[in-house]
C-alpha cells in the first residue's frame, strides 16, 4: 500500500528557516540543505544554497488536504516554496531518503 | 615541527595499510602528532555511529587527516561513511592525482594528469523519491557557488603547479540546465586565467578520449557523477585501484584516503599493496607544506617499484609491511 504521510517543502530563502515544529499532525523532521542536514544542529560551516528542503512528517497517514494546508500555512508565514514533494510508504517503508 | 593530523585506521585491511605508511613516514623523520579517531564499521561495532559527530568535530578542529578504507555494514540501511565524511566536513574538491610509476604495468605511457571532482552535489546530495509506487525520482543537484568553487579550484591547482590545460567535462548537451549552467560558469572563469588554455569535453567523448589522446590532458574537472566515474578510469589507466591516491579539500579541512575499499577478505594477510595510501600520504605531506619529504617519499617508493619490488597486484610478491620496508630502506639509505 503507497501511502501518504508527509511532504518535503523546498523553499526558497537564502538562509535556514525558522519553521513551525508542527502544523496539524505534521512535524518538523530536519531541514537539509544540498542533501546535508542543516537543522537540528549541528550544520557544516559552509554557505547553504537558497533552496532548504525542510521535511514535514506525521506518525500516522495524512491526507492530502492536510499537505495542502501545510503549504498553505507556511506560504500566509510569508515563505515561497518552489517545490512540493509528497512523502510516500510503501507497505511501511520510506519511499524517500534521508539526508546526510 | 611537529604536525598534528587525525588518523582513521579504517577497517579490514586498512590498519595493515597505516602501518606502512607509519614505517615510510618514521623513516622519512616526519614528525607528525597523530589523532586517532573511530569511524567506520569499527566505530557501529563499539556501539556508536558510523561517523561519529566527536570524529567529525576533531577533523574541523585539526584541519588535516589521513583516512584508510572503511567499510560500511551491509543491509542495515547505512550510508557511506566516505561520503558523509565529505559532506559533514564540505569537503568540496575531491583531487585525483594520476600518473604513470615505474615498474607498474600500463599500456598507457607518460600519463600525468589531475582530476578535479565536485564532492558535495550532484546525484550524490542522495535526494531520492519514489514518486508513485512505478517511477523512482532522483534529485540532481546543482548550484552556481558549487561550480564556482571546485572550477576554480582546478584553474588555481593549474595555475600553481604550472598544468598545460584545465578541461571541462560535462554533458550539457543533454542536461541543458543542470550540466548548461556547470559550462556556462567553466567558460566565464576560463577567461580569468588567459596564461592556461582549456576548453570543454562532453563526458562520454571525455571517456573515449582519455584512453586515445591521454597525453592531451594535465587537468579536467567535473561534476560529482562523472568524476567519480572518470577518475576510476583513469586510475584504472594508471594501473589500478592500488596505486591511485586522493585527497579531499574544504575550505577548513582537508582528508587524505586511498580511494580502494577496504578489501575484508585480505585482512590480515599482509598482502594488499599500500601504495595509494603512500601516495595519498604523499598528498598530505604537500598539504602540510613538508615538500622535501613529500619528494623523498615519492623517490623511494618510485625507486623500489623500479627495483620490481611489488604486491601481488602487480605481479609481485612482496608483503604490505616487506614493500614499506623496502621503501623505507630507500630512505635511510
Amino acid at each position: 500500500m503507497f501511502t501518504l504521510y508527509g511532504a518535503d517543502i523546498y523553499l526558497r530563502t537564502p538562509k535556514t528557516p525558522d519553521l513551525p515544529g508542527e502544523v496539524g499532525t505534521l512535524r518538523l523532521v530536519f531541514i537539509a540543505n544540498r542533501g546535508t542536514r542543516v537543522f537540528p544542529p549541528p550544520a557544516p560551516e559552509a554557505e547553504p544554497t537558497d533552496w532548504p528542503q525542510c521535511r514535514y512528517l506525521s506518525d500516522v497517514p495524512v491526507t492530502d488536504e492536510q499537505v495542502d494546508a501545510l503549504a498553505a500555512h507556511l506560504t500566509a508565514l510569508g515563505w515561497q516554496w518552489t517545490k512540493l514533494q509528497k512523502l510516500f510508504k510503501n507497505d511501511g517503508v520510506d519511499a524517500f531518503s534521508k539526508p546526510y | 615541527m611537529s604536525h598534528k593530523v587525525c588518523l582513521i585506521r579504517g577497517d579490514g585491511t586498512g590498519p595493515e595499510l597505516v602501518a606502512a605508511v607509519e614505517t615510510v613516514l618514521a623513516a622519512a623523520k616526519v614528525d607528525i602528532d597523530w589523532i586517532e579517531l573511530e569511524a567506520g564499521l569499527k566505530a557501529v561495532e563499539a556501539g556508536k555511529a558510523l561517523v561519529p559527530e566527536e570524529t567529525t568535530d576533531r577533523l574541523r578542529e585539526v584541519g588535516v587527516g589521513l583516512k584508510a578504507p572503511m567499510t560500511t555494514p551491509i543491509g542495515q540501511g547505512y550510508v557511506s561513511p566516505n561520503v558523509t565524511l565529505r559532506k559533514k566536513l564540505e569537503l568540496f574538491a575531491c583531487v585525483r592525482p594520476v600518473r604513470s610509476l615505474p615498474g607498474v604495468p600500463t599500456p598507457f605511457h607518460d600519463l600525468d594528469m589531475v582530476i578535479f571532482r565536485e564532492n558535495t552535489e550532484d546525484l550524490y546530495a542522495q535526494i531520492e523519491y519514489m514518486a508513485t509506487e512505478h517511477v523512482a525520482h532522483s534529485v540532481k543537484l546543482i548550484s552556481d557557488a558549487g561550480c564556482e568553487r571546485i572550477i576554480r579550484a582546478a584553474f588555481e591547482y593549474a595555475r600553481r603547479h604550472k598544468r598545460r590545460n584545465v578541461v571541462g567535462v560535462h554533458k550539457a548537451n543533454i542536461m541543458k540546465i543542470a550540466d548548461g549552467m556547470f559550462l556556462r560558469i567553466f567558460k566565464k572563469i576560463a577567461e580569468e586565467y588567459p596564461d592556461i588554455e582549456s576548453w570543454d569535453n562532453i563526458v562520454d567523448n571525455q571517456c573515449m578520449q582519455l584512453v586515445t589522446k591521454w597525453k592531451l590532458y594535465s587537468v579536467l574537472v567535473t561534476l560529482n557523477l562523472y568524476g567519480d566515474i572518470v577518475s576510476d578510469l583513469a586510475a584504472g589507466m594508471m594501473g589500478g585501484l592500488g596505486v591511485a591516491p586522493g585527497a579531499n579539500y574544504g575550505e577548513k579541512c582537508a582528508l587524505f584516503e586511498a580511494v580502494h575499499g577496504s578489501a575484508p577478505k585480505y585482512t590480515g594477510m599482509n598482502k594488499v599493496n599500500p601504495t595509494a595510501l603512500l601516495l595519498s600520504a604523499c598528498l598530505m605531506l604537500d598539504h602540510l607544506g613538508e615538500t622535501k619529504a613529500r619528494q623523498d617519499v615519492e623517490g623511494a617508493l618510485e625507486a623500489t617499484l623500479g627495483e620490481g619490488v611489488k604486491t601481488y597486484d602487480l605481479g609481485g610478491s612482496a608483503t604490505t609491511s616487506g614493500f614499506a620496508e623496502a621503501v623505507a630502506s630507500h630512505l635511510k639509505a
